[in-house]
């Protein structure tokens, strides 16, 4: 597998007298295809860095390659074909007036011909299952549907890429499911890499990997077991455990002798009645 | 009694085609001193009735009394000011009301508004900021300069200031991560210890089982239970019929179940599954 | 204020709602310009017809019109007044010092206000069947020659519809910062005058804040999305010019023809 991120020696600060730099001599790969989750507390420079990839921001210092490509001021307008990013708040990147026009920015500014404009906006409203409100106004979408939109804006210009930038995190539980299973099938059925920034760590726990961000700094990189199976890095830094581990933790308290091997749901059910019921 | 609603209907554009009902026929009681939890899908009417409780809004059927003052369709906006002293009200996204050039003129603004001295007003201040323990020294800051957690925590202890008897959140912990929504909850537990009678809107099942005493649940307008958390997740179906989550524990704990364990009573907290867990681990053997 | 702005557009699928924006809003101005040729009744008649003619092409409700001549009948009954005391000729009534009521004024009065009603009506029908994004678009089709004088009207038709896409969001914004404040013990409504302006303090300056943020917030996503100006875009949203458009010009056409006729009565 090739990389199709490359980031060496990345330090950002949003101003200079700051001592503490946001990003702080970040190294890592992204394999195409993969699932990375991004987690870390907020402040902690995830969102900075998805900016940085996407030449939204300018880095201090370090170099920056989106398949094969350097980032400069010269190539950011080709870098960001190979990206799509979904922000945070469902209503400030909805640009067009209802959800046909809004899915067709990206298209627009890319000089696409009309009629393959409308070709694809029919595909990508399908593909999130929202074709049913083409002619709505963003007033009458709720969150989650506002976030199925933004999926679709980015679909549409078929990038290489999809960053989820905490696009969760202001969704009812409803809204959040919805998204992440979306993210699931992109991932799966459609081959995009995706960089899923997030402190939900459930949504984490989906990915093939999970790099753990804290001031800055990569602190941790690893398979999802690995990660949560080292659960008191991520208490210390503020972050939840997913609930088998919170529970094991929770019973190691109470001086039970659990393993150590990270275990997810099935595995701690059977661990649990394996150990409960043997009495 | 603290918070009595009896009959009570809203609906948007009272008398217009385009007229909505917001809230049919809800009647509720919530005592002093009391954790209530109202859960409900967006478009349930939570915000609506939560609106009525300070009197943003007035019935425009049946009545409410809050403290032994009556609400009715023909109350006079007025009347409804003096209602806000005694209910505080913490929106969603509270960082949103944040105007003045400091911390502490910020917290010490509804205080002023309801009358008190310019001195009484920030001594409140000072004290409110320390309750919800932001550190000393951003007092004088802008509240611009906060990060998003500390800017919530100013626009709490502005609500504060008002040292309301009945505190109402709406969503107090959307947007903070794990650590800071920790936190938050633990603020307002230890407000609810003082005295203060808590009502929580939330998405998150986990704090209802946490920390609530009380559940409401709202649908299409219609208050469709009433009971305590214990009670409401014991039913499971009935909540996944009313597209309503479980707490955590619930969920793992009727996985357990499946696969051959058994409980008195569906656990709600994660303390209580690791207890009921270690004891029959450690070889009590709690299955029949 | 809602309802003032974005209340007034009703979707609907009528004739009047098919044709094009611009065909839609230069054909509004230019009644505006022909009325200004009635000067007896047979016109007043006939334009009242034709008006009468595309609201009911417009399948609304004569109530919606109705509704939109209200908050201008002041204007109107003071204008209509001021032609009737202060025109002279013909048959005498009634006078006293300046005021007269006179048999021209009367009649002068009445012609002024059909003027109103009808230059309402269809100014009403141009907003009931439009949709504000649609007119934005008019616009700048429209404006389009003025490119050529390095005029940004592309530009100015993307802030214009991203605007009207914002408004009803910034109202609720407005509202529920409002409704944070009121829980503050801040009185909108009461009040002397200095202490009402104080109270917009507080609601003006969280109103800009959040504006601002969702201001960057929008621009970031947009460059995000490639937005690079308006150089070397093309449009998903095209306005298309129809048979409706066609026949809506040759009516007018024949309006005009039979105005000039009639005028010689």
């Amino acid at each position: 597998m090739s990389s199709i991120i490359k980031i060496k020696n990345l330090t950002f600060s949003y101003s200079a007298e700051e001592e503490r730099k946001t990003l702080d001599n970040v190294n890592l790969e992204i394999e195409a295809g993969q699932w990375v989750a991004l987690i870390g507390h907020n402040g902690s420079g995830k969102s900075t860095l998805a900016r940085c990839i996407d030449g939204l921001l300018m880095p201090e210092s370090g170099s920056i390659e989106v398949d094969g490509l350097h980032l400069t001021e010269e190539t950011v307008w080709d870098v960001r074909e190979r990206i799509g990013m979904v922000f945070q708040n469902p209503d400030n990147q909805f640009v067009g007036a209802d959800v046909e026009g809004d899915v067709a920015f990206g298209m627009e500014n890319r000089g696409i011909p009309r009629s393959e404009m409308q070709k694809r906006v029919k595909e990508v409203l399908e593909a999130v299952d929202m074709t049913a409100f083409a002619k709505h106004e963003p007033v009458r979408l709720s969150g989650g549907q506002k976030q199925r939109v933004a999926i679709a804006g980015v679909l549409a210009v078929r990038p290489k890429i999809i960053i989820f930038d905490e696009s969760t995190s202001m969704l009812d539980p409803e809204g959040k499911r919805d998204i992440v299973g979306l993210m699931r099938r992109l991932n799966d059925e459609e081959n995009f890499t995706i960089i899923s920034i997030t402190h939900d760590i459930d949504e984490a726990s989906l990915a093939d990997r999970v790099i753990v961000l804290n001031d800055g700094r990569v602190i941790d990189d690893d398979v999802p077991e690995k990660i949560f199976a080292s659960g008191d890095l991520l208490t210390k830094i503020g972050l939840d455990l997913p609930y088998p581990e919170a529970l094991k933790e929770e019973l190691k308290e109470k001086g039970i002798d659990v393993p150590n091997e990270y275990l997810d749901e099935e595995g701690m059910v059977d661990w649990l009645c394996r150990s409960a019921l043997k009495n | 009694m603290p918070i009595r609603v009896e009959k009570l209907s809203y609906s948007y554009q009272a008398g217009t085609p385009m007229e909505h009902k917001a809230l049919e026929d809800v009647s509720l009681e919530i005592t002093d001193g009391s954790y209530t939890a109202v859960i409900g899908h967006t478009g349930s009417g939570k915000s609506t009735l939560m609106q009525h409780l300070n009197g943003l809004l007035k019935p425009t059927e049946g009545f409410l009394e809050i403290n032994g003052r009556q609400i009715t369709p023909e109350t006079q906006n007025k009347e409804l000011g003096d209602l806000r002293k005694e209910v505080g009200f913490v929106f969603q996204f509270p960082e949103a009301q944040l105007f003045e050039e400091t911390v502490k003129k910020d917290i010490a603004f509804a205080p002023k508004n309801f009358g008190k001295s310019d001195e009484e007003a920030e001594a409140i201040a000072v004290r409110m900021a320390k309750m919800v323990d932001l550190p000393d020294e951003v007092l004088d800051k802008s509240p611009f300069e906060l990060s998003g957690g500390q800017m919530r925590r100013v626009a709490i202890a502005g609500i504060l200031a008002m040292e309301p008897k009945i505190l109402v959140l709406d969503e107090p912990t959307a947007g903070l991560d794990p650590m800071g929504r920790l936190e938050m909850m633990r603020l307002f537990s230890r407000l609810h210890k003082n005295g203060m009678t808590i009502i929580l809107v939330t998405h998150q099942m986990n704090d209802v089982a946490d920390y609530a005493d009380h559940a409401l649940v709202l649908e299409h307008g219609r208050l469709i239970a009433d009971t305590t958390p214990k009670a409401l997740f014991s039913k499971p179906e009935w909540l996944r019929e009313h597209h309503l989550d479980l707490p955590q524990t619930t969920k793992f704990a009727e996985k357990l179940m499946a696969s051959g364990m058994k409980f008195d009573s569906l656990p709600l907290t994660k303390k209580e599954l690791a207890q009921i867990l270690a004891d029959r681990i450690k070889g009590g053997s709690a299955d029949e | 204020m809602n309802k003032l702005l974005l209340g007034r557009y009703v979707n609907g699928d009528s004739l009047v709602h098919r044709m094009d924006a611009r065909s839609k809003l230069v054909l509004s101005f230019y009644f505006v310009a022909i009325i200004f040729l009635c000067n007896n009744w047979q016109t007043y008649l006939l334009l009242t017809a034709f008006v009468l003619m595309c609201v009911k092409f417009s399948d609304l409700g004569i109530g919606f019109f109705i509704k939109g001549v209200k908050p201008l009948l002041g204007l109107i009954v003071f204008t209509v007044l001021l032609q009737v005391f202060f025109t002279r000729g013909g048959h005498v009534y009634w006078s006293f010092g300046p005021l007269s009521l006179t048999h021209f004024g009367i009649v002068n009065g009445f012609y002024v206000f059909c003027r109103f009603v009808l230059i309402i009506f269809m100014s009403t029908l141009l907003t009931l069947t439009t949709a504000p994004l649609e007119i934005s678009d008019a616009i700048e089709s429209l404006l389009k020659p003025l490119k050529a004088i390095k005029v940004p009207v592309y530009e100015i038709s993307l802030m214009l519809s991203i605007a009207l896409r914002f408004v009803p969001t910034l109202m609720d914004e407005t509202e529920k910062i409002m409704n944070a404040q009121r829980s503050r013990g801040v009185n909108f409504s009461e009040g002397t005058l200095m202490q009402r302006i104080k109270a917009v303090i507080p609601l003006l300056i969280p109103l800009f804040v959040s504006s601002f943020n969702r201001a960057e917030e929008l621009a970031t996503a947009m460059e995000a999305r490639g937005y690079r100006g308006g150089e070397g875009r093309t449009k998903y949203r095209v306005q298309v010019w129809t048979k409706i458009d066609t026949i809506a010009v040759i009516l007018f056409a024949i309006v005009t023809i039979l105005l000039f006729i009639l005028r010689k009565f």
